[in-house]
């Protein structure tokens, strides 16, 4: 039986795999690109998002039964389907990096700071392998419960928040200039990427994905974007954009600095209590990608048995990344938008392309 | 006396493979080839109306059958005939002896000895008689077995109060005297090829799901095994995930729970010899749930049932959550409370997880002692250990007040929960959860936690998901989940059940109106 996900468990797991990283690293290197405008980078960063969901969903369609692997195997045959596996599989190998900078540096420079690096790592893929080994229905559930924990997050931190807002902070608009704003949205649109990339691998295996017009997609893009931006604004306006430039994980200063009344002074390790399963999430995901990718490629119909070698490259990737600080923030300023984006836009235009340009052959073999 | 090794298995397998004979004597042979000198099985013979030209013997076992049956069958056979001058030579088969004789409600023939045999260790009279080609199976089944009485695992304040017993028709009769409805099914199978236990499987056909019935009959009809003395055998050889800690199958000792589990279209497996009936399928919530709930007013059905979540939380997280914040994250502790944590713990030389472990583990021998001991004992056991051996540990300074307060409060939390053998699973969960917090902190917690939740999203009972409705959500059972609605919005059954209705709309009560309408 072919395994099929709810319209709603897509929409959570867009917004369970954007989330971790937008709300905090994210919004740390637009602070230092664009200032006060950061929450103007992630609307254009979202805006420009819907637009790369929906061009997703185009290419698959006409055929919406089919992921992006099994259409490149319609239109080119099996070398062009396994070539498409090899760049998803290099694409979440590569997004592991970006994911472990965000949930190891949460959890090590603010809570374990004595904790030997491996821990995190091997800790979140085993939890990613064991959601990863239950399936993707089981990690569509579990992205629903991630939604509720990412509203009560939004709650807490709001609340916290609230004493210390001033719209003052996020004044002058568009100072940086349109340009400016524009070019540093694409780290954002970078955070759309894993997105969009989840979509072309799960996207035939939503519920009723051919009459919903690619609405569900862009309804992932725009709830990202809406529980996204309270943090861009709330980092602006409690923090200021200077103060935010200077972390890595501005999110979490903010969640230091919220507060409920006197004697709740402190309460981050709930708000990251609820941050962990969005961002164990996207290490399930990459850990499922992958694993789904290289198993198409060897011709092996399940991806369970490949768990545990992708999880070992993951392992190996991303303890290299965040070995070093300079290298991961290097890393994630300098080269993961540049990765990220031609692959994520680049491989549904191609494909688009040649649907185009084979129209009538993919008819035939469709027929 | 014959020796008893004689009696070979094989031999009593071949003997129970024979039909009954039209000659007594042949028959007679037979049950005792078979039953051997087993002390409790009676033979009575006697002659039919009378007649010295008809012998004919009755079998029972004593204990098993009712006395004053086996009475009236005898009486039946012997006067009932010669007072009415029946020809005793026209009662040459099973079917006129029957009609024209015999006055038990329930008389059936039967042509195989297996079947005679299964009938009369089950209780019933067994009857044979010479030149008669079938003998004849008379109920009878009558022992000494525990009245109804309160169950004492699943106790109310509200509510009926009585609870199933040993033996199983009772059980159907108490769920059947509940639910008046000729769509109530009840059917029959024998689990145990020594045992022969009676099962019973009962549904309402109208409202259960089309196919889930098949599937609890295929899965008990899968079964080969000896003995079914429990029906905790029956519930670990029919859940789906068999090696999950996770309950799938409720079980229950209430006739009300059953009651409402049938009318909610789920089907309840009743076993003779327990008053433990299974349920399935099962849903986590459902452990949360009690029947209180549903009679008194939803105000406080609800507040108690929330009342039950933070106890379930608490007794999961409470003790993980008190040795992750003391050993790593101190920093998120009210400053106050920290010095008082600290204050207490200052004497103690174990660290906080060593700590966690010894009081956890004391507070599981203290209730084991206090279940397995004589009742009387196993009381002050439990007073004695957790009031005197708590306060003399912390009078040592082995243990830290703020401790033994955790696990007194994390104990009380897993009693709130009102199925006895989910709040079991979950006092082991604790564990891991504690050993992971205790050695990585929100790390391990937060692992440990997420991966217990994937597991338990991963799991189903009977097909369906276990943590329905709320994953995958199901709005329309929202209204009896976290919170219990009035009585006048339950309107429609579970997701899974076949009706859907169950009360008509507009069932809200109002005062009339002041022109006198409603």
């Amino acid at each position: 039986m072919k395994i099929q996900i709810s319209n709603g468990m897509f929409i959570a797991m867009i917004l369970n795999i954007m989330y971790a990283k937008a709300i905090g690293v994210t919004q740390g290197v637009l602070a230092r690109a664009v200032g006060q405008d950061m929450w103007l980078a992630t609307l254009l960063g979202t805006l420009e998002g819907i637009v790369m969901m929906y061009l997703t969903y185009v290419v698959i369609r006409r055929t919406p039964d089919k992921d992006f692997v099994q259409l490149g195997q319609l239109l080119l045959g099996r070398w062009f389907s396994s070539l498409i596996a090899l760049v998803i599989f290099a694409f979440f190998i590569v997004a592991f990096g970006p994911i472990m900078i965000t949930f190891v540096y949460h959890l090590r420079d603010y809570f374990l700071p004595d904790a030997p690096l491996w821990i995190f790592v091997v800790t979140s893929l085993v939890v990613g392998a064991i959601g990863c080994y239950y399936g993707l229905e089981v990690m569509g559930r579990i992205a629903m419960i991630g939604l509720l924990f990412m509203f009560a997050l939004n709650v807490l931190i709001t609340i916290g928040s609230m004493q210390e807002f001033d719209i003052r902070n996020l004044l002058p608009v568009m100072e940086s200039g349109l340009p400016r704003t524009a070019k540093a949205s694409m780290h954002y649109l970078a955070d759309c990427a894993m997105a969009t990339m989840m979509a072309t691998l799960v996207l035939p295996l939503v519920k009723k994905v051919d009459i919903g017009n690619g609405r569900f997609g862009v309804l992932g893009i725009i709830g990202s974007g809406m529980m996204i931006i309270i943090w861009a604004i709330l980092e602006g306006a409690v923090l200021s954009s200077e103060v935010t430039s200077q972390y890595t994980l501005s999110c979490m200063k903010l969640a230091r600095n919220a507060h409920i009344g006197t004697f709740l002074q402190r309460y981050e390790m709930i708000m990251i209590a609820l941050y962990s399963l969005p961002a164990l999430f996207e290490v399930m995901f990459c850990i499922y990608g992958t694993s789904v990718c290289i198993s198409r490629i060897f011709g092996i119909k399940s991806n369970r048995p490949m768990i545990i070698p992708c999880c070992i490259v993951l392992g190996v990737f991303g303890y290299w990344i965040i070995e070093d600080h300079f290298r991961a923030i290097d890393f994630l300023e300098n080269y993961w938008p540049f990765i990220a984006l031609p692959v994520a836009i680049g491989l549904p235009l191609i494909m688009v392309l040649l649907r185009v340009m084979l129209g009538s052959k993919l008819q035939k073999k469709s027929a | 006396m014959p020796d008893v090794s004689e009696e070979k298995p094989d031999t009593i397998q071949e003997e129970l493979k024979k039909s009954v004979q039209p000659k007594l004597s042949d028959n007679v042979a037979v049950m005792e080839a078979i039953m051997g000198q087993s002390v409790d099985v009676l033979k009575r013979d006697f002659m039919l109306c009378g007649s010295t030209d008809h012998p004919g013997a009755i079998y029972f076992l004593d204990g098993m059958a009712d006395a004053t049956i086996v009475d009236v069958v005898l009486k039946s056979l012997i006067t009932y005939g010669s007072e009415r001058k029946l020809d005793p030579e026209r009662l040459t088969t099973a079917d006129i002896i029957r009609t024209e004789l015999m006055i038990n409600a329930s008389v059936k023939p039967v042509e195989h000895i297996k079947d005679a045999i299964s009938a009369m260790i089950s209780g019933d009279t067994l009857v044979f008689i010479d030149g008669v080609e079938q003998g004849m199976i008379v109920s009878s089944r009558g022992w000494k077995d525990r009245g109804v009485e309160e169950p004492a695992s699943e106790n109310n304040v509200r509510g009926p109060r009585d609870g199933f017993t040993e033996t199983i028709r009772t059980n159907t009769a108490n769920v059947r005297r509940r639910i008046r409805d000729p769509h109530l099914r009840i059917e029959p199978m024998v689990i145990g090829t020594r045992t022969m236990t009676d099962i019973n499987i009962a549904y309402i056909q109208d409202l259960v799901k089309p196919g889930l019935v098949d599937e609890v009959k295929k899965r008990l009809d899968g079964i080969k095994i000896d003995a079914i003395l429990e029906s905790g055998y029956i519930e670990e050889l029919i859940e789906d995930s068999p090696l999950s800690p996770f309950n799938t199958v409720q079980s229950t000792e209430r006739p009300d729970k059953a009651a409402s589990a049938l009318l909610e279209g789920r089907v309840v497996i009743f076993i003779d010899n327990t008053p433990v009936v299974l349920i399935v399928p099962t849903f986590f919530w459902q452990f949360i749930q009690a029947p209180d709930d549903y009679y008194n007013r939803y105000w406080v059905g609800s507040f108690f049932r929330i009342v039950r979540y933070f106890a379930f939380l608490i007794s999961l997280l409470l003790p993980s959550i008190y040795v992750m914040l003391v050993s790593f994250h101190h920093e998120m502790i009210p400053t106050q409370l920290a010095l008082t944590i600290a204050s207490g713990r200052e004497v103690v030389p174990f660290p906080v997880l060593l700590e966690a472990l010894i009081m956890e583990l004391a507070f599981e021998l203290m209730r084991e002692a206090g279940l397995r001991m004589p009742k009387p004992i196993g009381q002050a056991v439990s007073i004695v250990g957790s009031l005197i051996i708590g306060q003399a540990a912390v009078q040592a300074g082995l243990v830290s007040p703020f401790m033994v307060i955790v696990v007194a409060i994390t104990g009380i939390s897993s009693f709130a929960i009102p199925s006895y053998s989910s709040s079991l699973a979950l006092r082991m969960f604790r564990f891991p959860i504690l050993l992971a917090s205790g050695t990585m902190g929100l790390l391990g917690f937060a692992a440990t936690f997420f991966a217990l939740l994937l597991h338990a999203l991963s799991i189903r009972s009977f097909g369906e998901p276990y943590l329905t409705p709320l994953s995958p959500y199901r709005p329309s059972d929202q209204r009896d989940m976290m919170l219990r609605a009035p009585m006048w919005m339950l309107n429609s059954r579970p997701g899974f059940a076949q009706d859907q209705d169950r009360m008509g709309h507009d069932q809200m009560p109002a005062p009339p109106k002041k022109d006198g309408s409603q």
